[in-house]
């Protein structure tokens, strides 16, 4: 096959691909600035007819979608730093080093990342009653760690594992101590990994639907996927609304993987080849 | 001794103050409102009422937490259980057997039986949550199925709105052109369906699935003609119906690319997202067979329950749900949607703070013609007072829409798929 061939190939491929990865946003952002018979019509607009901001100022000034905003924010990001602090230092402990039980932690951690969630709700209400922060995001915050952290200390070893132990030894010759190793030397070369962890524990977080439905009881207190759901509304729905509360969900999302989606590509190949 | 009777007069003065203070700085009775009208306009109008109520009222705090109806029913039994239940919870009837398991629901009878002295129910309103010698929730608002149109789709067809199951099919048939579907009707497993196919029940003479012993009577001739014609009805409805909800079943009409759907009311969709022409929007009651008794249409009566037994607590909640149930309040709670929520009371219909709302004046004889479809609306396993808790395992699951795609979507004859709903059915009440 001539390399002309082949590059062409590959165009259409990418083209295609990318097609399949933008038109839903396209999609999504077109209709939230589109008049709201042209939403709904039948056959649908490919381009906009009509341009109006009407469906954002209902959502920014008519309902508290920038309070839900705020507090998936909060929730996410304390979620992102407790996860990565936890995840690096049960990775770290669960492969390097050596005691009795380590397979099994191993093994214990990857089941409760199996285990269904939905199981656990009226425990887990009661629970929080009990502990004083039921309705707060500080719940949110304690469940989704338990969510994301399982599978991010699985992935983090990956990154651990290739890193060579002479470095550690090393530095620890030096006069590094366990921590010094683990913040200076380790976590410096397993940065593709971090950021890795740290996209999934935001991503995981920013979407997670059930438990934030549950635990929370206050309007004042609620994250973006259900304060959404609420304003969309059961019997009537208004589609431009519901676009564009969809397109301003996302941006946070998509200006993360704007600014570290390199890394976190990095990090799910990271020991997939030797 | 003028330093000592000073003293007194101080000591007096202080006592004084003290054992008026109690009365004067008592806090009010706190009590919180869950519901499930979460969209902001709802909010706000639910807020403004609480706010006029709570400056009436200074001993009483009234506040409100919207809630989401997909987690209520799991929210609301574990806030019971965990001691953080709200002392007012709105509800259908389906919802109240849950919670009256649990054993925190009130019994409202007396304050129904004050309500209806100064405001007088609808018996279909009430009968919902009436059983086990009690009734467990106030009823606050109606909602009921209605058959939505437009006048001029018709003229152009050169037909009439129909009445019964043949004219109705007929129609389905004559609206079915290459841009537009007869008729939108879904068949996905969810409320929705439950709803539509139980219209056809009720109007096939079908609506009891209970007998009186509590046995399941739902495998029968008359289900099975509902169903029959269900499906006879299916083949001019779009072919994503299998996916709907209520929202695209609107959006089909809105857009013109159905005909005619079942609906609650499409008034809000019409008149912001399509023409917005009362004079072309039709409505009329379900088509019914020619063997039907007894025609109407689903209707949930939908109601607030009581969950706290403190006595101050309660007094205040019923103190705001009766302030809420004057007809100058009334009305403006009902329009928090309007054309979307329907009075349960006779003196809320005819409440001027109902019908003086601009979107209720603008479709006033649409609005009329849900009222009167209201008055025979009815729920499945809330009928006759064959009211059996047991049809909350039958709702959650959807059975009635499960059946249905036994039909339209596995292909089965009305006849089988109606014996394995039944089957279906014993199984989840664990019969």
């Amino acid at each position: 096959m001539s390399l002309v061939v082949r590059r062409t190939l590959l165009t259409i491929a990418v083209t295609l691909l990318m097609f399949l990865v933008i038109a839903p946003f396209y999609w999504i952002f077109t209709s939230s600035v589109k008049l709201p018979p042209e939403v709904i019509a039948s056959p649908p607009t490919l381009f906009p007819q009509s341009f109006t901001t009407q469906h954002y100022d209902n959502l920014l000034g008519g309902s508290l979608f920038l309070s839900y905003m705020g507090n998936s924010l909060i929730v996410a990001l304390g979620t992102m730093i407790i996860t990565v602090i936890l995840s690096t230092l049960a990775a770290y402990g669960l492969y390097r080093l050596r005691f009795p039980g380590r397979r099994l932690l191993f093994r214990v951690i990857l089941i409760t990342y199996a285990f269904p969630g939905v199981l656990l709700l009226i425990p887990l209400y009661g629970l929080l009653t009990d502990v004083g922060i039921i309705d707060t995001l500080w719940a949110l915050i304690v469940v989704d760690v338990t969510l994301a952290a399982p599978f991010a200390t699985w992935m983090l070893q990956a990154f651990f594992r290739t890193i060579p132990m002479e470095l550690e030894e090393a530095a620890a010759l030096d006069g590094a101590t366990r921590l010094g190793v683990i913040t200076r030397i380790l976590l410096p070369l397993a940065a593709p990994g971090v950021a890795s962890i740290a996209i999934f524990a935001f991503i995981t977080s920013w979407t997670e639907y059930m438990f934030a439905s549950v635990l929370i009881i206050s309007d004042a207190s609620r994250t973006l996927p259900v304060g959404l759901a609420g304003i969309i509304g059961q019997y009537q729905i208004d589609w431009g609304l519901l676009m564009a509360g969809a397109t301003m969900t996302t941006l946070p999302v998509l200006l993360l993987f704007a600014l570290v989606g390199r890394n976190f590509v990095e990090g799910l190949t990271a020991g997939a080849v030797k | 001794m003028l330093r000592r009777n000073s003293l007194m007069i101080l000591v007096l003065a202080f006592t004084l103050v003290l054992s008026v203070l109690p009365a004067t700085a008592q806090s009010p009775v706190e009590v919180t409102l869950w519901h499930m009208e979460q969209p902001p306009h709802r909010v706000e109008r639910i807020q403004m009422l609480m706010d006029e109520f709570n400056a009436a009222n200074p001993d009483v705090v009234v506040s409100q937490e919207p809630q989401n109806w997909g987690e209520i029913y799991t929210k609301a039994p574990a806030s019971v259980a965990a001691g953080n239940a709200p002392e007012m919870l709105f509800g259908i009837p389906d919802f109240t057997p849950i919670l009256k398991d649990l054993g925190q629901l009130q019994d409202v009878s007396d304050f129904i039986a004050t309500l209806d002295e100064a405001h007088t129910f609808y018996p279909a309103a009430v009968a919902p949550y009436s059983y086990d010698e009690g009734i467990w929730a106030v009823p606050l608002y109606n909602m009921v199925h209605s058959l939505w149109f437009r006048n001029s789709v018709f003229e152009e067809a050169g037909i009439t709105p129909p009445t019964t199951w043949d004219e109705w099919l007929a129609a389905a048939e004559a609206l079915t052109t290459d841009d537009q579907y007869g008729v939108g009707i879904p068949a996905n497993r969810q409320l929705y369906t439950d709803q539509t196919i139980y219209n056809l029940m009720i109007n096939a003479g079908a609506d009891e699935i209970y007998n009186s012993d509590g046995t399941l009577r739902f495998a029968n001739e008359a289900t099975v003609a509902a169903y029959e014609f269900y499906s006879d009805l299916y083949q001019f409805s779009p072919p994503d119906s299998p996916s709907w909800t209520w929202g695209e079943a609107e959006a089909c009409f809105a857009n013109r690319t159905c005909a005619m759907i079942m609906q609650f009311t499409v008034i809000t969709t019409y008149d912001t997202q399509a023409e917005g022409d009362p004079a072309d929007l039709g409505v009329v009651a379900i088509p019914t067979s020619a063997d039907a008794e007894n025609p109407g249409a689903i209707s949930y009566s939908n109601g607030v329950m009581l969950l706290t037994d403190d006595p101050e607590k309660l007094e205040a909640s019923q103190r705001f749900i009766a302030w809420l149930m004057q007809p100058e309040n009334y009305g403006r709670f009902l329009n928090m949607e309007p054309g979307l929520f329907l009075p349960v009371t006779e003196d809320g219909a005819t409440a001027e703070s109902f019908w003086n709302d601009p979107l209720v004046v603008k479709y006033r004889s649409q609005v009329e013609t849900m009222v009167a479809n209201s008055s025979s609306g009815r729920l499945f396993g809330f009928t006759n007072g064959n009211t059996f808790p047991s049809i909350s395992a039958i709702s959650a699951q959807n059975l009635l829409a499960q059946t249905l795609q036994l039909i339209v979507i596995d292909g089965e004859t009305a006849a089988d798929a109606v014996a394995e709903g039944q089957v279906l059915m014993e199984e989840a009440i664990g019969e």
